[in-house]
C-alpha cells in the first residue's frame, strides 16, 4: 500500500473524501483488524526511539531512584495504616504488598508506553498535530498508542514484580502453576483495562478540546488502585468495580497470585478486558469521526 | 503597587478562565488523595477510635486537608524550572517588576477559584452529612486564616526557592517531588500527626512540615487548643517562613549571577 493510498484511506474513514474509483478497494475496516502495517512502522519508530534513549543513560539511574522512592513511600504509608490495624479490607500487610507490587508493575507499563504515546493525544487534538498521524498509512489508534516508549520505565515492571515476589515469600506462599497462569492472564487483562481507560479519556479530548491535561484525571483515579477494593466503603467499591474498573487492574491479579480467588476467575478478568477494549475502540472511532483538524 | 497587583491578578484570573476545565482536573487530582486516605482510615477506625480519632474526626480532618492544602499549595517550582531552562525568565527579568510578584498574583487567582469551589462543596456535603460539620467558632476561624496565610507564604517560598535550583541543576522538580513525598507524612497529608510514631511527629514539628499544613488543619478542626499551643504553632510558622525567605534571597542573588540566559 502506498502512502497516498493509505492517506486517502484514512480520510475515507473520516467520511471526508468521496471514494475514487481508481483506488484499489480496501477491506472494510472491522473493529479488530490486525494492523500489520502498523507493526512495521512501529518497529522503525522503536529502533529510533531506543537509539535516542540510550544517549541519556543518566535518566535510567534517575528513573530507578524515583521508583524506589515511591515504593518506599507506599510501603511506609501501608506500615502507618497497619500500625493501627491488623487487616485492611480483610487483607493483611504482605498481601497488600503483593498488590503494591502489581500496582508498580502496571505503573511501569503506563509510564513506559501509555503516557508517552496516547497520553500526548489530547494536546495534539487541540493543536491539530493529529493531522500528521491520520495521514500515515497505519491504524491511527495502534500508531498513537505505541509510537513512543520511555524504555527506562520498564524497570518499574521488574521492580514491581520483584516486590510482589518478595511479599509472596514473606507470606510463605509458593503459587501453584494454575495460580501463576491465572496471575499472568489477569495481569495482561489489567494492562488492557488500563489501556482502555486511557483511550476513553483521550477520546474525550475530541469533545472537550481545551482539556490538554486530561491525563491528570487518570492519575487521580488510579490512586485508588493502591489498596484492595474491599477496603473502601460500598459506593466507592461499586464505582471501582463496575464504572471505572480499576479494581480489575490490581485487586484481581494480586488475588490470583495469593490464591484469594480461584484461578478460573482470571477468565472473567479477560472477559472484562475484552469488553473494556471493545467499548474504548468504539468510542475512539466515534471520536475520530468528530475530528475535523485544527492545523492550518 | 496595589494597582499593579490588581492588574496582575486580573490577568492571571482571565488566563485561568480560559482553562476552566483544566483547573477542575487539577482540583479533582488534589482532592482524591485525602479522599482515599479518608476512605482507608474510615475502614480502619470502624466503630472505635484511633488515638482519639473516631470516624467523624477523620472526616473533618481530611475535609480540612482538602481545603487548606488547596489554599497553601504552590506550583511555582515547576514554572520556574521551565522559565529558567527555556529562557522564559529573560523577558520577566527585563520588566520593571520582580518576577515573584507575577507568581504571587497567579497563586492568589488560582487559590481564590479552587478553594471557593471546595468550600462550597464542603458546605453542601455538610448539609447532608453531619460528620463534616465544624462547630461555629469565628475566633478560631480567624486565627486559622492567619495560620493559612503564613503556611501559604511559606509553601510559596519553598516552591519558588526549589524552582530556583534550576539555575544549577536540571532536576529541580525532582527535588520538589522528593519534598512532596516526605511531606506526605510529615505535613499530615496521609494521617493526622497524632497518629504518627511520636519520634516522627517530633521531627515534623521541629522542621517546617507541620507549619505547612498540619498546624492550620488542626487549628481549624479544633485539635490544637489552649493559647499556649496556638502561640507556639504560630511562632514556629513565623520562624520557618523567615528561614525560607532567607533561603530564597540567597538562591535568587547567587542564581542570577550564575544565570547565562538561554533562548531568545
Amino acid at each position: 500500500m502506498t502512502n497516498a493510498e493509505g492517506g486517502t484511506r484514512n480520510a475515507e474513514q473520516q467520511g471526508q473524501v468521496d471514494q475514487p474509483a481508481t483506488v484499489q478497494r480496501m477491506k472494510p475496516a472491522t473493529l479488530f483488524r490486525v494492523p500489520t502495517s502498523a507493526f512495521r512502522v512501529l518497529g522503525a519508530f522503536w529502533r529510533l526511539n531506543l537509539a535516542e534513549e540510550l544517549q541519556y543513560r543518566a535518566n535510567f539511574v534517575a528513573s530507578v531512584l524515583g521508583t524506589l522512592f515511591s515504593m518506599a513511600t507506599a510501603l511506609l504509608t501501608l506500615s502507618l495504616f497497619f500500625h493501627h490495624t491488623t487487616s485492611l479490607g480483610g487483607w493483611d500487610y504482605w498481601e497488600i504488598v503483593v498488590l503494591l507490587g502489581v500496582f508498580n508493575a502496571l505503573t511501569g507499563v503506563i509510564e513506559a508506553v501509555l503516557r508517552p504515546g496516547i497520553g500526548q493525544l489530547a494536546g495534539e487534538v487541540r493543536s491539530g498535530e493529529l493531522d500528521l498521524v491520520l495521514v500515515k498509512p497505519v491504524d491511527a489508534q495502534g500508531f498513537v498508542s505505541f509510537r513512543r516508549l520511555d524504555i527506562w520505565r520498564f524497570t518499574d515492571v521488574v521492580l514491581g514484580l520483584g516486590l510482589a515476589g518478595y511479599a509472596l515469600f514473606r507470606l510463605g506462599q509458593t503459587p501453584s502453576l494454575g495460580q501463576l497462569a491465572a496471575f499472568g492472564l489477569s495481569l495482561a487483562a489489567a494492562a488492557v483495562v488500563v489501556y482502555a481507560i486511557w483511550v476513553v479519556l483521550m477520546s474525550l479530548a475530541f469533545w472537550f478540546v481545551s482539556v490538554e491535561n486530561i491525563a491528570v484525571l487518570f492519575d487521580a483515579v488510579y490512586e485508588g488502585a493502591r489498596y484492595p477494593v474491599s477496603a473502601y466503603p460500598g459506593a466507592l467499591r461499586f464505582l471501582f468495580v463496575y464504572l471505572i474498573p480499576i479494581a480489575w487492574t490490581t485487586t484481581i491479579p494480586a488475588s490470583a497470585l495469593t490464591g484469594r480467588l480461584r484461578p478460573e476467575f482470571a477468565l472473567a478478568a479477560a472477559l472484562v478486558a475484552g469488553l473494556a477494549f471493545a467499548l474504548a475502540r468504539a468510542l475512539w472511532r466515534a471520536a475520530l469521526r468528530r475530528y475535523s483538524g485544527a492545523s492550518g | 503597587m496595589i494597582r499593579r497587583y490588581a492588574a496582575l491578578i486580573r490577568n492571571a484570573w482571565l488566563v485561568d478562565l480560559q482553562y476552566r476545565a483544566s483547573i477542575v482536573l487539577w482540583l479533582l487530582w488534589g482532592v482524591t488523595e485525602p479522599a482515599i486516605a479518608l476512605g482507608i482510615w474510615w475502614a480502619i477506625a470502624g466503630e472505635g477510635q484511633i488515638a482519639g480519632y473516631a470516624r467523624a474526626d477523620f472526616a473533618r480532618y481530611f475535609f480540612a486537608v482538602m481545603l487548606i492544602n488547596q489554599l497553601t499549595i504552590a506550583w511555582d517550582s515547576w514554572y520556574l524550572d521551565r522559565w529558567i531552562r527555556d529562557g522564559d525568565l529573560n523577558y520577566r527579568l527585563a520588566r520593571p517588576l520582580h518576577p515573584a510578584h507575577e507568581a504571587v498574583a497567579e497563586n492568589l487567582a488560582y487559590k481564590a477559584r479552587t478553594a471557593s469551589v471546595i468550600l462550597v462543596v464542603w458546605l453542601l456535603v455538610a448539609v447532608v452529612w453531619p460528620a463534616v460539620r465544624l462547630p461555629l467558632a469565628p475566633g478560631r476561624w480567624a486565627i486559622t486564616a492567619v495560620a493559612v496565610l503564613l503556611a501559604a507564604a511559606m509553601r510559596f517560598f519553598i516552591s519558588f526557592t526549589t524552582g530556583l535550583l534550576a539555575f544549577w541543576t536540571t532536576r529541580a522538580t525532582a527535588i520538589m517531588e522528593l519534598h512532596a513525598g516526605v511531606s506526605l507524612f510529615l505535613a499530615g497529608r496521609i494521617a493526622p500527626l497524632a497518629l504518627l510514631p511520636p519520634a516522627v511527629a517530633g521531627v515534623a514539628g521541629a522542621l517546617w512540615f507541620r507549619s505547612m499544613l498540619a498546624f492550620p488543619v488542626d487549628l481549624l478542626t479544633g485539635a490544637v487548643h489552649g493559647t499556649d499551643a496556638i502561640v507556639r504553632g504560630l511562632v514556629g510558622q513565623l520562624v520557618w517562613l523567615a528561614v525560607w525567605i532567607g533561603a530564597y534571597r540567597l538562591a535568587w542573588t547567587r542564581g542570577l549571577r550564575k544565570y547565562g540566559a538561554v533562548g531568545g
